[in-house]
């Protein structure tokens, strides 16, 4: 059953997140190059909790996280140009219809015993409607042009506290992952946690003793899509400008699989730790050149690489190391878990 | 208004286009059907066909021995890729097998993505010069008759193969029941690499199909296999013939409504379809 570590121990790891990163700034020497680079891993790190939560937790593949998150920063933008209204307003709006369509797909697929391939097959159908959509409805998302992405009036901020637009989107994104972090733990501890666990052993046993299957991966599936919307527009913030390219499968549902593979299914920080050495791998291929044009040869190579021989994650296995050694105050025999999957 | 010798242009073009949905729908259909491995790196075989192909044609050769060539490297590389890959797959079973073959399939497509598009940065095509034919004032592409031509002799070939050989036969008895087929002396595992390599050509060949009429990109890689995805769904996973059906029916459809409606609403209606299907009928893939 359950390997979690106390919800003491995880608290104390997401206050020491939180202190590392709110630092973080300060040690790039304000280069707003890397700036950009750490708001960049607070965000796939929070794409991979979202999927943590509906994949790992719920076992529903969900392979729309491109499709959501776009959906999600076009809808905020395009609602707030039509009625002329702060992003702030649309935000909640466009996050919460992203919640829905995970919902929807959710409930369809709970209701109707879809298996995790058809679910994974499902979904990166929507994916390729969604992407289809942002470059073919050249009326309204400007098609593969795009459009500057200056929402949420960041320069004002910027401007009464003095430091730059780009840290004042940081600190946002940091406070929304700390956020998330938060509820996840609250999720995973409760009696939410207890039932995933259940569904996930077995799914027919979970029903027999009287969980409600259907809505337990309905929650997940709404909670994670909500999420995975309102961090697609900080995505696009991020960016400065939206592009159909940003949000395709490549480019975001293979690269948090990963960071969530790296990092741990079901771990707390794994998100965290899959982030940073992802986003550590991509800046170390991007600062040389020769490297550059092999980027996606080598995401490719490590997504079978992991598959194959890593399923457990670094978070996982960092903590049996250190059980092995006796580092750390956790029961003994609570670090070992055997992978379901 | 459009006259009838234009829809049947039209028409001509949506079989040749079916023909290049059938190849790779019974690609995946096959390799799905005997180990429960969902090869998304399909559309990448196809694209290495063309590439092959366009390598051989550009040192010289003419386009029947490029073609030739292209399947037997692609076939080759399926034989690697089978027993590389693949055997840590198989080693697994039920729901994780089928987990790992998405995603170890999902990494082969994006590392040959990866790799193919730092020696092949342009669009590559195999024009067939055979001009147009007119039959019965309609003028008819002549390479679409030639795809149409090649895909039913490949096609009935393979179902030849399946239905009357004994290695056929065989193949379809680990179809249906793999303890079964192991009872009576056949060894799944190697059916399962012979038809992997199969299906590896008559994906190169769809490719090779494909850029007869088209330019293909390293990157349309991916695309090529959401179709085949679509086929198999449409026409069930597991089945051959089901999958030929939705090959060249969607080809049809797709075609009308690239000519009607543009070839943005077009690809909408193809994965409108396999979305609504899906959910009508899922137990057609699982």
């Amino acid at each position: 059953m359950s390997t979690r570590p106390p919800l003491g121990t995880e608290v104390r790891n997401v206050a020491i997140v939180a202190v590392v990163f709110a630092l973080a700034p300060l040690a790039v020497l304000g280069s707003s190059y890397y700036e950009s680079v750490l708001a960049h891993l607070l965000l796939i790190a929070l794409f991979a909790v979202a999927l943590n939560i509906v994949f790992g937790h719920t076992d529903q593949l969900f392979l729309f996280m491109g499709g959501l998150a776009g959906f999600g920063a076009y809808t905020t933008a395009l609602l707030a140009d039509a009625l002329a209204i702060s992003a702030w307003v649309t935000l909640p709006v466009a996050a919460l219809a992203c919640g829905l369509v995970g919902l929807l797909v959710s409930y369809v697929s709970a209701k109707r015993n879809f298996t995790v391939v058809l679910i994974s097959i499902l979904t990166l159908n929507l994916q390729l409607v969604f992407s289809e959509i942002f470059v073919g409805a050249r009326g309204i998302t400007g098609g593969s042009t795009g459009f500057p992405y200056e929402y949420f009036g960041l320069g004002v901020v910027a401007d009464a506290v003095g430091i730059e637009t780009k840290l004042v989107l940081y600190y946002l994104v940091l406070l929304l992952l700390v956020a998330t972090l938060g509820f996840y733990l609250r999720l995973v501890h409760s009696k939410y946690g207890i039932a995933f666990d259940a569904i996930r052993e077995d799914e027919v046993a979970a029903e027999s003793i009287g969980i409600d299957v259907v809505r337990y991966k309905t929650i997940a599936g709404f909670v994670a899509a909500f999420l995975i919307g309102l961090v697609g527009a900080f995505f696009a913030r991020e960016s400065g400008y939206i592009l159909p390219g940003g949000f395709t499968f490549i480019a975001v549902d293979v690269i948090v699989l990963i960071v969530l593979v790296v990092g741990g299914l079901r771990t707390t920080m794994g998100p965290i730790v899959g982030a940073t050495i992802i986003v550590g791998i991509e800046e170390f291929l991007s600062s040389a050149q020769s490297l550059q044009t092999w980027r996606s040869a080598i995401f490719g190579a490590l997504l079978i690489v992991l598959f194959l021989y890593f399923r457990q994650g670094v978070v996982r296995s960092a903590r049996d190391v250190l059980s092995d050694v006796g580092l750390t105050d956790e029961p003994e025999g609570g670090g070992t878990d055997v992978e379901g999957r | 208004m459009v006259t009838a010798s234009t829809l049947l242009g039209v028409a001509m073009d949506g079989l040749a286009f079916g023909v290049f949905l059938a190849l790779l729908g019974v690609g995946i259909t096959l390799v799905f059907g005997l180990g429960e491995v969902l090869n998304l790196a399909i559309g990448t075989f196809a694209v290495l066909a063309v590439l092959v192909a366009t390598l051989v044609v550009n040192s010289g050769m003419g386009l029947v021995v490029a073609g030739a060539v292209a399947l037997v490297a692609v076939a080759l590389f399926g034989l690697v890729v089978d027993r590389t890959i693949l055997s840590l797959v198989y080693r697994s079973d039920g729901e994780e097998r089928i987990l790992l073959g998405i995603f170890t399939t999902l990494g082969l497509t994006v590392f040959l993505d990866g790799v193919l598009i730092n020696y092949f940065p342009s669009r590559y095509t195999l024009p067939l010069d055979v001009g147009t034919v007119s039959v019965g004032g309609a003028s008819l592409t002549g390479s679409s008759l030639i795809i149409v031509a090649i895909g039913t002799v490949v096609l009935a070939v393979l179902f030849g193969f399946l239905r009357g050989t004994f290695l056929g036969k065989a193949t379809r008895t680990v179809f249906q029941d793999e303890r079964g087929a192991r009872l009576v002396g056949v060894n799944p595992r190697r059916i399962r690499t012979l038809i992997f390599v199969l299906s590896a050509a008559v994906a190169g060949l769809g490719g090779l199909v494909f850029a007869a009429g088209s330019a293909v990109a390293v990157s349309n890689g991916f695309e090529f296999t959401t179709f085949a995805l679509i086929i198999s769904i449409v026409g069930g996973v597991r089945s051959l013939v089901g999958a030929i059906s939705a090959g060249v029916f969607l080809g049809l459809v797709n075609q009308f409504a690239n000519f009607f409606v543009g070839s943005y609403v077009a690809t909408i209606i193809l994965f409108a379809t396999a979305i609504v299907v899906l959910l009508a009928r899922p137990e057609a893939i699982s």
